[in-house]
């Protein structure tokens, strides 16, 4: 029932959880409510399985990479997802839950966006495992403060880079290290372009929705 | 060359994993599915209970004479901006000020300094017994009791005979870094080498002294050297059983010699958890350092093969020189929150796992989320 990029045990744990039914359901484009309490108490890493085994089968391999400000991010928010109940402080498996749920429920090859600046990087790069498929937010310092356009940073070899660019640079690595491709997207913001020079990543148009 | 099904069939029967079986670990493209190897055999051992005490770090002096690239703290020498040692009043008056709901533990890790007489550490304990007589002082690593040997001129033995008599009840676990001489002699030459700190817990354990272990990764190291800082440490607790917890700790990038290097991620935080509950088959405890991997990411770890979270710790500067994002301080009830919301059930402990109390499981399941919080939403998103 799985795909081919996943192995026995995502197999395993999705049987075990009781889950086939939810990937059965959802490839024959049927409702999905009433799954919704079954997914929301399964195990967590049988559903980070089977989220991770449909945005493989969906989406694919590559990561989006989406510079914006966090007013963007409010705009855009849609109310189909299941969410915690409180902000994410300190909550690590119930956000990887929700990524999860929102891939699993959510509607069919669906950008399932997380912003890192609530996240924290550490997070984000985990809800990649768990079906997430693009990150987004503002670009800010580790103390959440905004990085002005002309900061620069010396690099060893390279001389002065942006400190914006650094950051994003940050990113493309945590998603290789998440054995996912980074992708720019560009009109999203100005550095696109850049970003893809610096640290060799492919650009791609936004989507509308 | 191994398969993860392979080791898989191993960890179901119960088998000892070698050397091989490990490095299969460390390589498995599936992170999940060695999470969830390890979260079985998390669960054989422990159910659902999850260790956590209360403790608060001191750090009486960072001035160091060793040069770790690592370290926000190499060769600081005495009077340098940043440099400070306490004064044993100092030192004392951070307990005092938290007599009013004093924690049970107290974790002292130093840098090398030259200049100290012994008496200072013995001053030190003596004067914290003084103040709360069950106080358990976890103090000094493997890396410091070698030095004090040096340069106090004494055998382990004698210094540990001494630092006994003045309170010390156990060993913290750091120093260990990577024991392979390939590694250890590139990143931290001039301190105390993998055998010896290997010695200092076995002398220790021998005279009844309990102890930690931990392992710093993401650096120059290779899954080689990981695995062969692993097998080293159980080699030894074969021997003196003395170890109680074993604690994985990320290389942190900021203000050190390493400064050029990447920070490992959550994913390899992870994986070192998981792997280290696989193969550790006789360290009793899997500790997610929270300092180190973020209080988030330490949550997910107690579904990946941890069972402790470590303390309330107050006042920690080792990593947060280092560029560390966790918060200085977790209250108890923070930790609790986050244990229960992994789906498992507080246990507070003393330093030796004796539980002080055990909390009872949430009311509220992991699962308890409410749908469509518009307010919650804002933090992720599904566009169609």
């Amino acid at each position: 029932m799985t795909t081919q990029a996943q192995g026995a045990f995502a197999e395993r744990a999705i049987g075990d959880g009781g889950l086939e039914a939810v990937l059965a359901a959802r490839r024959a484009g049927r409702d999905l409510t009433a799954f919704q309490s079954l997914v929301l108490g399964a195990d967590i890493l049988a559903l980070g399985a089977l989220a991770d085994g449909i945005r493989a089968e969906e989406v694919g391999e590559v990561v989006r990479i989406t510079v914006r400000d966090a007013e963007a991010v409010d705009a855009r928010a849609a109310d189909v997802v299941p969410m915690p109940d409180a902000s994410p402080d300190a909550r690590g498996l119930l956000y990887l839950r929700a990524v999860a749920a929102a891939r699993i429920l959510g509607p069919k090859a669906a950008p399932v966006v997380v912003d890192w600046t609530v996240t924290g990087m550490e997070l984000a790069q985990l809800a990649l495992s768990f079906g997430a498929s693009e990150l987004a937010g503002p670009i800010v310092s580790k103390r959440g403060l905004p990085i002005a356009k002309d900061d620069t940073k010396r690099v060893k070899g390279q001389g002065m880079v942006s400190a914006a660019l650094l950051k994003q640079q940050e990113l493309v690595e945590l998603i290789r290290r998440s054995g996912r491709e980074p992708v720019a997207t560009e009109g999203a913001t100005e550095s696109a372009t850049d970003l893809a020079a610096l640290a060799d990543v492919n650009v791609v148009k936004e989507s509308t929705t | 060359m191994t398969s993860f099904e392979d080791v898989a069939t191993k960890v179901k029967r119960g088998e000892r994993l070698d050397a091989d079986d490990a490095l299969a670990l460390f390589m498995e493209p599936d992170l999940l599915a060695v999470g969830a190897l390890a979260n079985a055999e998390r669960e054989r051992r422990h159910g659902d209970r999850t260790f956590f005490n209360r403790n608060m770090r001191v750090e009486v002096t960072n001035v160091c004479m060793a040069s770790c690239l690592f370290c926000s703290f190499a060769k600081l020498e005495e009077g340098k901006p940043g440099a400070h040692t306490m004064t044993l009043a100092e030192a004392w008056s951070e307990l005092e000020r938290r007599m009013d709901d004093p924690p049970g533990e107290i974790h002292i890790v130093n840098g090398l300094h030259p200049g100290l007489p012994f008496a200072y550490y013995e001053d030190l304990l003596r004067g914290y017994k003084r103040i709360k007589p069950d106080i358990h002082l976890k103090c000094f690593t493997g890396v410091e009791i070698h030095f004090f040997a040096e340069h106090y001129k004494m055998t382990y033995e004698e210094v540990l005979t001494k630092l006994r008599a003045a309170g010390l009840d156990g060993l913290p676990g750091g120093g260990a870094e990577i024991f392979h001489p390939e590694v250890r002699k590139r990143i931290s030459d001039d301190k105390a080498t993998g055998e010896q700190w290997l010695e200092v817990h076995r002398v220790a354990h021998g005279m009844g002294i309990r102890s930690n272990a931990t392992m710093l990764y993401g650096h120059i190291e290779t899954f080689e050297h990981r695995v062969d800082h692993l097998m080293k440490l159980r080699a030894l607790q074969d021997e003196t059983r003395g170890f109680q917890a074993f604690i994985p700790l990320a290389f942190h990038p900021d203000g050190n010699g390493m400064k050029n290097l990447p920070a490992p991620t959550a994913i390899d935080d992870l994986r070192n958890i998981a792997v280290a509950r696989l193969v550790l088959d006789n360290f009793e405890h899997i500790k997610a350092y929270w300092v180190s991997m973020t209080p988030k990411i330490a949550q997910v770890a107690l579904r990946f093969g941890a069972d402790d979270i470590d303390g309330t710790i107050v006042h920690e500067t080792i990593y947060h020189s280092a560029g560390s994002s966790s918060p200085q301080e977790l209250r108890e009830e923070d930790l609790i929150r986050l244990i229960r919301e992994a789906g498992r059930v507080p246990v507070e402990r003393d330093t030796l796992y004796n539980v002080v109390r055990e909390h009872p499981r949430s009311v509220m399941p992991e699962a308890a989320i409410k749908v469509r919080d518009r307010k919650a939403a804002r933090h992720l998103e599904v566009l169609s």
